[in-house]
């Protein structure tokens, strides 16, 4: 299990290192070596994730290290389909090493004595792993939105300012990157909405309340209203572009502190 | 064998003397027949274009210094000119350095515009017009392929053809940026200036679908609207189409601005934001600055225009110097395949020589021997063989070492002789690179 994930933190430090490199001298070649390698990692990633799921027995998003691999797996999935349907390489150095670092921490902490509480009570409905995943699945598709949000920003502020840097040149043009963006929020608000939904059903199928006022519930709240308001704006078109821009950015501030933040101020959730 | 490169450029020569040197064609089709003599120049290739006449050929390395006057000659002779005029202003460049400017030429270092693509075309063209007149022989052969190589791997390792280096085309490349593929986008040209029909121009090859024009005098707006296949609109209801066009191109002799922010203001609302591309390239300017601090409008003046094209002239002179790197160490690599090129038909040649010649002696000798088991007979033959090798193997170290005329010698010792020159040309598709 150890061995097949190291040969997947392989393959997507080959494919991270590759983009960068695809990205700073423009060469298709590596590209290609970058696309291949991610795309072996995703396919070892898929099997040590049902490997594992086999061998411990429950379903493999629970703990901290499940979580990191599982989020690691969703954002080379998202990835790989921004790259399908837009063609937007661009993302590739941003998005892999992340990637990669994600793999190498879950690979780190596999070792570590301490692996939480036993999952055996939350694993026994078949709706807190649905949560759980969809809840990942948005953190993914969240990402891609801030990803996509930067390159904007960046982007609009140089055709403003009217000063080019070399990075402007390797950048999908605005509108893509607008696209991009729209669509990832609204694939990240229809996810989270059913997660949250899942999980409210699930914690009041558990001891009778839909919301325990957890810190993580409060941020997840207030992501899903920021996601909301930023998917309407962009349909009526006010906030299009900067404005909208720049919410993507902060609505993944409150996407890590839903992540992060929420288990530091103790929160009866764990991760995922 | 040496490869011999007589030129002129824009750097060397004014326009003056470059026309007078220019070759058609079909001039260049006939030049090349009478530029070949199968004595001196063995082989040859005529680049002609408006900024280079360049003659490169392929002659026996004691005939180089020979070969690079009777170019010369041929030049006053082809263009019916005399040589003063244009003695002062020709390069000769004789192997390595001929090679090299043969590469930098086809990569467009050598250019007016660093980058620019059509050279290579030309270079390509010149040497199908060589094939045709069958004065392109195993070296210009492989020096044009390896020439095409070269040229494709600078394009493609370095950024020396990315970014556009002239207003009209920045235009489209700006366009690209904010809309992503240009098709089905809409332009509205207001005045009709040359530059502004250039952009429009470029933004239509690139894929605009709509052209919309507006201009004082209506007349002139259905013309051009007619040339471009679009729509005529009255000067007038420019506030109406500014919010239908993606692309707005201004260059009215106006004094005032024609576009205000009031009215950018407006069309961008009805456009729900969609972002809007305003180039301004009348000066006076006729589109207020201040449109630029509205959301989603994005305005370029000429001299940002400018500013921005000159910034990427130099940034292509610095991937340049990446292409020169590129260029030295393909040199080095062609000149080996030259050597190799040369040589291996005459080693060829000679180890035959040899081992056909114990292999005879051992046929004639071979009744003396008596039955032998078909093992001994192979370790006689493999004997033989070896010993020969071995013998000669100092001999074929020292050849590989030497080149050219030397070899001959060598050949001539042992009556060996190269084998006749390949004729045969390559396939069209090698050439697509």
């Amino acid at each position: 299990m150890r061995s097949l994930l190291l040969a997947v933190l392989a393959a997507y430090v080959v494919a991270s290192i590759h983009s960068i490199l695809a990205f700073v001298n423009k060469r298709k070649a590596l590209q290609r070596v970058s696309h291949w390698s991610l795309f072996l990692g995703f396919i070892l990633h898929t099997t040590a994730l049902i490997a594992d799921w086999a061998l411990d027995g429950h379903y493999p998003l629970f703990n901290l290290r499940e979580t990191l691999s599982f989020l690691a797996w969703t954002l080379a999935g998202s990835y790989g389909l921004v790259l399908y349907r837009y063609k937007a390489f661009a993302l590739g150095p941003f998005t892999l090493p992340l990637v990669s670092l994600l793999t190498f921490v879950a690979i780190l902490i596999r070792n570590a004595a301490d692996n939480g509480p036993e999952p055996g009570g939350f694993s026994a409905t078949w709706l807190f792993p649905i949560h759980t995943t969809l809840v990942v699945f948005s953190y993914a598709a969240f990402f891609v939105v801030f990803v996509a949000s930067v390159m904007y920003l960046l982007q609009e502020r140089e055709l403003k300012l009217k000063t080019f840097t070399p990075a402007f040149h390797r950048l999908p043009s605005l509108t893509t990157v607008n696209e991009i963006a729209t669509l990832a929020a609204a694939i990240g608000l229809a996810l989270l909405t059913v997660g949250i939904a899942t999980g409210m059903l699930w914690s009041s199928s558990r001891d009778g309340f839909l919301w325990h006022n957890d810190p993580k519930e409060v941020f997840a709240a207030l992501t899903w209203l920021l996601y909301l308001l930023l998917i309407v704006y962009r349909s009526t078109a006010k906030w299009r572009g900067r404005t909208a821009a720049w919410l993507g950015v902060a609505g993944f501030a409150l996407v890590l502190c839903t992540f992060f933040g929420a288990r530091w101020m103790g929160s009866y959730h764990v991760f995922g | 064998m040496s490869i011999v490169l007589v030129g002129i450029n824009h750097k060397t020569a004014p326009v003056e003397v470059r026309e007078l040197l220019a070759f058609s064609e079909e001039a260049c089709a006939a030049g090349l027949r009478t530029l070949v003599d199968g004595e001196v120049l063995r082989e040859g290739l005529i680049v002609s274009t408006c900024n280079r006449v360049e003659v490169l050929a392929a002659t026996a390395a004691e005939h180089s210094r020979e070969g690079s006057k009777r170019i010369g000659e041929f030049l006053a002779q082809a263009r019916q000119l005399p040589e003063s005029v244009f003695r002062d202003h020709l390069y000769t460049h004789h192997d390595e350095e001929a090679v090299r400017h043969m590469f930098r030429v086809a990569s467009s270092l050598d250019s007016l515009v660093v980058g620019e693509p059509q050279v290579l075309g030309q270079v390509r063209r010149a040497y199908s017009l060589a094939l045709e007149a069958g004065t392109a022989g195993r070296i210009l052969n492989r020096l044009i392929h390896h020439t095409l190589r070269v040229a494709k791997r600078v394009r493609s390792e370095t950024g020396i053809a990315t970014n556009a280096v002239s207003i009209s085309y920045m235009a489209v490349e700006l366009g690209k940026k904010i809309f992503g593929a240009l098709k089905g986008q809409s332009v509205l040209l207001i005045g009709a200036g040359e530059m502004a029909e250039l952009c429009a121009r470029h933004l239509i090859n690139a894929g605009v679908s709509r052209v919309l024009v507006a201009n004082r005098t209506e007349d002139a707006a259905c013309r051009l609207a007619g040339e471009f296949g679009g729509e005529a609109v009255a000067f007038e209801l420019i506030a109406d189409s500014l919010s239908t066009a993606d692309i707005v191109i201004c260059s009215t002799a106006a004094e005032e601005y024609v576009v205000t922010t009031e009215m950018a203001r407006a069309a961008l609302t009805r456009r729900r934001n969609r972002p809007a591309f305003f180039i301004d390239i009348s000066v006076p300017r006729n589109l207020d600055p201040a449109i630029g601090e509205l959301p989603n409008a994005f305005v370029f003046d000429i001299d940002d225009l400018e500013s921005v094209v000159s910034s990427n002239i130099r940034e292509r002179e610095r991937e340049a110097e990446r292409a020169e790197l590129i260029v030295a160490s393909e040199v080095m690599q062609f000149q080996q395949s030259l050597r190799v090129l040369d040589i291996g038909p005459s080693i060829g040649a000679l180890r035959d020589k040899l081992q056909g010649i114990a292999k005879s002696e051992l046929a004639r000798q071979r009744s003396r021997l008596g039955p032998l088991s078909p093992e001994q007979e192979r370790a006689i033959e493999a004997m033989l063989v070896s010993t020969v090798n071995k013998i000669s193997h100092p001999l074929i170290r020292r050849m590989r070492q030497t080149y050219d005329t030397d070899l001959k010698a060598w050949g001539d010792t042992f009556d060996v002789h190269e084998p006749a020159q390949e004729t045969d040309m390559p396939p069209e598709s090698n050439l697509d690179y």
